[in-house]
């Protein structure tokens, strides 16, 4: 249709105005302080802190779900609080990011032989970066805000790709 | 640390209790054993003794493969001193609640309760405390934790 | 027009009408006759297990009949993750592992209380410069853990600055800890037997450092969050726990201390190296949130002087006892507490002979201290409740273990 070629989804004016919109997105990636366990102390408290200050980069903490881009599940999540790790994501609004910080979000970590225990809140919600550690240090959590900035400014390119397929 | 077991005895037969065993453990301290029925009896002979044990510091439950052994640990400020009272429980037998003795023990008696699979009885507020409703009892013996071929393949 | 004044509310609905009066705006039009106070409906309010002042996934219902609160109920297990469970299936030296999980925020405290409980049953005679390690890094950790507390606390009452400085000294307190033991929290540092590593001359450099500093900052964090005029209206008065009640709940600790019973494990139970360190046990009568506050801030001062205590008179000496690489335990049972951040923090271990614990229970102070709160909440205001569970200082990952 050769009206899409102006307005829809693959059209250059659509990326380019997307493209824009990620470039903002990516510096004011806004975490939910949701802190289950142990990861909570590293990824939220040491991170906000003045050694680290995630503040620079433009990721700051908002304390409600509406507010927030980005959720770090930083903690084991279990069968009772599964349930509540989706309805928080559900109500983020729309672009968000899951960091699974950890090995219990990621896999499940040291509990994951408790039949209580989620393996990996990837189960639950769809995750977009793993972090290493028990607990990453504040660091691995900086270079995982890092790549989640990669990947929304890789978004473009997959938007152009996709235009000259269907174009071509 | 640890109380005079023949005093103990005198306090516990001052309220009609003969005949309950007391024991001296090496490394942990003075056991009383009691039974599910009297163990009412027996904590509150104990707390209202002079410089009584008034403080519970735990209560959890063991499971020793033939039945769940319910532990209070109380303690006396007064004297110092620290006190095991077990009872034998069957595997899920009811529970009586002594949170009118011991407030203290209403939390830990749900987890008890929950965790051995265990019923409680006259507790104010007998729900699960720590996992959703219709789990099993995990810290029994016959519970096992996931194998390592149900963790790889998750 | 209606002549009284617009700001005294007090009658203003019941007074009959004036007979004389014209034009009323709307916006001053009288409430409806017979409307003689304002009807209020009880209210459920659910805070948490995402709440940012519930400290972790506390979940509490409270039920208010306005502000005040009439009724509450905690609902926790949304950290409930097997420790007690999982370590019945883990060697004695890696239990520790799954302890630092427990009380995350106090680790040291935590594998302490297994590794005593492990030595009374199996009863190893513990090198001397191993309890002093183990004295060192475990107040360090205190710090460290009262550090968190503070932040969060001032956070939960409305300030925001006294989370950065605390951060900033929690900082170094982490750099040290890291040095010796090589991870920033979770260490398994202490084992049965002794401690793993022997301190290093870096982390003492790193201490004597930290030590020129800290008695200053401890008066700066005084000043900037105790000083504070709001703050004070905020915690005086508020939450009192009395003594009959926080016996009654089984409070332990730095909440007991503040209710008026000077019971202190390192004091009255010494283990480790406890019996040769000079301290004093702060203490109050008043029970209320700046009692528990007070209390926690003279603790880190006393922390101080056993860490300047510990690291001058170190003894010299072998930093682990020999013991076998497998820890086999005879059949016995044993009940060792340490005086954790929290309080009594106890472990009730039963062997079996295996390489494995046969049950191992951990008593949680933070369990018994929420029981407390809830116990003191109704009566209290909303906005109190919050900072009443911010002043008995709970930390989820050892209530639901």
């Amino acid at each position: 249709m050769a009206i899409d070629r102006f307005t829809g989804e693959n059209s250059i004016l659509f990326i380019r105005s997307e493209q824009l919109f990620d470039w903002a997105r990516r510096h004011s990636l806004w975490y939910m302080a949701f802190g289950i366990a142990c990861c909570a102390i590293e990824g939220l408290m040491h991170a906000s802190g003045p050694r680290f200050d995630f503040d620079r980069h433009g990721v700051f903490f908002r304390a409600s779900p509406r507010q927030a881009d980005v959720m770090i599940v930083a903690g084991t999540v279990n069968e009772k609080m599964a349930a509540t790790v989706r309805r928080l994501y559900d109500q983020m609004p729309e672009p968000k990011w899951v960091i699974a910080m950890g090995a219990c979000a990621s896999t499940g970590g040291p509990f994951r032989e408790y039949p209580n225990v989620v393996m990996g809140v990837d189960k639950v919600v769809p995750v977009d970066v793993y972090v290493p550690g028990c607990p990453p240090r504040p660091e691995s959590v900086q270079y995982a805000f890092f790549r989640l900035m990669d990947k929304i400014s890789e978004k473009t390119g997959e938007r152009l790709a996709a235009r000259h397929g269907s174009a071509g | 640390m640890r109380p005079d077991t023949a005093a103990l005895a005198r306090t516990l037969s001052a309220v009609g209790l003969k005949g309950i065993e007391i024991d001296d453990v090496a490394s942990l301290g003075v056991v009383v054993r009691a039974t599910p029925s009297n163990v009412h009896t027996v904590l509150r002979a104990l707390k209202e003794s002079e410089d009584g044990f008034e403080f519970l510091v735990d209560l959890f439950g063991i499971d020793t493969g033939d039945a769940v052994d319910v532990v209070y640990h109380l303690r006396s400020f007064g004297r110092d001193e620290d006190l095991y009272v077990k009872i034998d429980m069957d595997y899920g037998s009811d529970l009586k609640s002594v949170w009118e003795i011991f407030p203290a023990a209403l939390m830990p008696e749900r987890e008890c309760a929950e965790m051995f699979g265990l019923t409680l009885s006259g507790h104010p507020n007998p729900k699960h405390l720590l996992l959703t409703k219709g789990s099993e009892p995990l810290l029994l013996k016959e519970h096992p934790i996931r194998t390592a071929e149900e963790v790889r393949n998750r | 027009m209606d002549p009284r004044h617009l700001v005294e509310h007090a009658g203003w609905l019941t007074d009959t009408p004036p007979t004389d009066v014209g034009f009323v705006p709307a916006s001053l039009r009288r409430a409806p006759m017979g409307v003689d106070a304002l009807d209020t409906e009880r209210l459920i309010v659910n805070m948490g297990p995402q709440h940012p002042s519930t400290h972790g996934v506390l979940r509490v219902l409270l039920e208010l009949d306005g502000e005040e609160v009439v009724a509450a109920e905690s609902v926790i297990g949304y950290l409930h993750r097997g420790i007690e469970k999982l370590a019945e299936h883990r060697r004695y030296n890696a239990v520790g592992t799954l302890m630092d999980r427990g009380d995350y925020v106090s680790g040291i405290h935590n594998e302490l209380a297994f590794a005593l409980a492990a030595e009374a049953i199996m009863e190893i005679e513990v090198p001397r410069r191993a309890q002093w390690l183990r004295v060192l890094m475990a107040e360090l950790n205190r710090i460290a853990s009262h550090l968190v507390w503070y932040g969060t606390f001032g956070l939960d009452t409305g300030a925001m600055g006294q989370f950065l400085y605390a951060v900033r000294d929690r900082e170094a307190l982490l750099d040290i800890l890291e040095d010796v033991t090589g991870q920033r929290m979770m260490f398994n540092y202490v084992r049965p037997g002794g401690v793993v590593a022997d301190i290093t001359p870096t982390a003492v450099e790193k201490i004597h450092a930290f030590l020129s500093t800290i008695d200053t900052h401890l008066d700066e964090h005084d000043q900037l969050l105790g000083g504070n005029e709001i703050f004070q209206g905020r915690v005086r008065g508020v939450g009192t726990i009395d003594l009959e009640t926080a016996i009654a709940f089984g409070l332990t600790g730095a909440n007991l201390r503040a209710s008026g019973l000077g019971f202190d494990v390192r004091k009255d139970r010494p283990y480790a190296a406890y019996d040769e360190m000079d301290f004093a046990v702060p203490m109050s009568s008043d029970g209320d949130c700046l009692a528990r506050y007070l209390v926690r801030m003279g603790e880190m001062r006393e922390a101080v002087r056993i860490v300047r205590q510990c690291i001058e008179g170190l003894p010299e000496g072998e930093f682990m006892a020999k013991v076998p690489k497998v820890l086999r335990p005879p059949v016995g049972e044993a009940y060792a507490a340490v005086e954790s951040p929290r309080g009594e923090l106890g472990v009730h271990l039963v062997s079996d002979g295996s390489d494995t614990p046969y049950r191992m229970r951990y008593r949680p102070p933070a369990l018994y201290a929420l029981q407390a709160a809830e116990a003191i909440l109704p009566g209290t205001l909303l906005a109190d409740a919050v900072v009443i569970l911010g002043s008995v200082d709970v930390v989820l990952g050892e209530i639901d273990r």
